[in-house]
């Protein structure tokens, strides 16, 4: 019996790059592919890891594994886990593939399509060519996309946005909803929730790749004015496009979140959404204390995560750290294990109004449907998410 | 024109004794890829045949499956990648049953002595 909602199409806004009826079908082969992984062969991981790993572990120590490092050099061995993970990183590299195609095929005319002089645009976009790419994203390709988040191959580029926002779709099995925006709508209604009194008017998105996640604050507080920054200018370009496809009102800024050109205390709410893990120690120390200079007396820090490891058993800390070698997420384990508490107090935050936990997600409903589960692979499937902040 | 980068920068993992086998199950699912694309190109044209006769290449190019076909087609492709990866679904069988004991067991325990 299937423990997975149904397939969510991707609405077809006008940004996004058309596909050829094969093209198509091929993206939608990676999904389903992904999404069987996730339902017939992800649990099978846990079965042979109880009944063969954790025993033959158990004999040779006299003792149960005690942390995901011992989990992984038994489970490494076991081949189950070896045939699954051949099959998940096969999955991601398809993914990839399947999503370039049809930018590739119409490279030229879909970047002029998404650089149009707009008559009357709703937001911005402010490009820095100057700006320097982290090398935490320029080490290695970030969760296996070609050229990462940033690599331009064309005059004003766009297709790492092209590919991506069709990607994190079929990544997410579309359990990010038809616009991919479950992770901002989240967080705009658990604010809502949570602080009925606090009315944002003006938001700062940081990473905010191709503005999926940035969208749904246009609509949760249409008083706001809102910014969002990313090191990519192929991101901003799409973002940009996209945003102005769907009549919203955003400001997009070539800028890296360790160090904005904002001026101090000029946001009530500032947010990110899967970001932290895709930047480094000294990175993270430098946004949060950036996140501490720009946000008003009152306001509000939230950045949306998987969770963290502590507290959580070896083995799905070890399933949940698949991504750190296997999928280019280079930073995934050591900010899944940061002290967030001291790391906002060194910002200047209050530990007195620190901020951890997991809320539901707003697009998924039927939570009961879902595969309830963090896991390599299927980052979306828990139903809620992690939120880390703080109020200053 | 203008190429996109194709492999994603970084080391590439391995997951078998031998870095081949790992290659070889990318070509397998790279297949059942493309099965499943002419699959769906061949549903459209028998969806578009059964409407009309006289159908054109570009009626297919056209055709974007109703919420109700893209359900019948996500259930050919499990029941399809069911198929082709009915190797994995039998380890988890044998585990989640309990049919894990050696064969070597079964012969010994007809074979008897005398």
């Amino acid at each position: 019996m299937s423990n997975v909602t149904p397939l969510t199409s991707q609405a077809q806004h006008s940004a996004l790059p058309p596909t050829t009826h094969d093209e198509f079908a091929r993206q939608e082969f990676v999904r389903s592919y992904k999404q069987y992984l996730v339902k017939n062969v992800h649990g099978t991981n846990h079965l042979a890891y109880e009944q063969r790993v954790k025993p033959k572990i158990e004999r040779e120590k006299k003792r149960p594994p005690k942390d995901r490092f011992e989990v992984r050099d038994a489970m490494v061995q076991d081949p189950h886990y070896q045939m699954f993970s051949a099959l998940l990183r096969t999955s991601q590299e398809m993914m990839w593939s399947a999503c370039q195609i049809p930018v590739q095929r119409e490279l030229e005319t879909l970047n002029k399509k998404i650089n149009k002089k707009r008559a009357k645009p709703h937001g911005s976009l402010r490009l820095n060519p100057t700006l320097e790419i982290p090398r935490y994203h320029t080490s290695v390709d970030i969760h296996c996309q070609p050229g990462g988040y940033h690599s331009e191959f064309d005059v004003n580029d766009a297709s790492a946005g092209m590919v991506y926002d069709r990607a994190v779709h079929i990544y997410a099995m579309g359990q990010m909803g038809p616009y991919n925006n479950d992770i901002g709508a989240s967080i705009a209604l658990w604010v809502k929730e949570n602080y009925p009194a606090f009315k944002p008017l003006r938001i700062l998105d940081l990473g905010c790749s191709v503005g999926h996640s940035t969208v749904p604050y246009v609509d949760a507080f249409p008083k706001a004015e809102i910014h969002a920054v990313d090191v990519a200018a192929p991101m901003l370009r799409y973002a940009h496009a996209r945003a102005e496809e769907l009549g919203k009102k955003i400001h997009f800024s070539q800028q890296n979140a360790e160090a904005m050109d904002f001026e101090d205390e000029s946001f009530d709410l500032i947010v990110s959404h899967i970001l932290l893990h895709e930047t480094s120690d000294k990175a993270i120390r430098n946004i949060i204390k950036e996140c501490n200079r720009l946000l008003k007396k009152g306001g509000l820090m939230v950045h949306a995560e998987t969770p963290q490891y502590k507290g959580m058993d070896p083995f799905d800390a070890f399933m949940l750290d698949w991504d750190t070698r296997n999928n280019n997420e280079p930073f995934w384990a050591r900010s899944h294990e940061i002290d967030l508490k001291k790391l906002s107090k060194q910002a200047g935050f209050s530990p007195a109004k620190h901020i951890e936990t997991l809320i539901p997600s707003a697009f998924q409903i039927a939570e009961a449907k879902r595969s309830l589960t963090f896991q390599g692979g299927d980052f979306g499937g828990g139903g809620f998410w992690f939120i880390y902040g703080s109020e200053k | 024109m203008a190429k996109l980068q194709r492999k994603a920068k970084g080391e590439r993992p391995t997951f078998f004794q031998d870095p081949n086998v790992d290659k070889v199950i990318a070509m397998v699912m790279g297949l059942a890829g493309e099965v499943a694309v002419m699959h769906d190109r061949l549903d459209t044209l028998e969806r578009l045949v059964e409407k009309s006769a006289g159908i054109k290449r570009g009626d297919i190019e056209k055709y974007r499956p109703s919420a109700k076909v893209s359900a019948e087609r996500a259930a050919w492709r499990e029941q399809f990648l069911s198929e082709v990866l009915r190797i994995v679904e039998i380890e988890q069988e044998a585990l989640a049953s309990g049919d894990t004991q050696d064969y070597a067991q079964a012969v010994a325990l007809v074979e008897t002595k005398g």
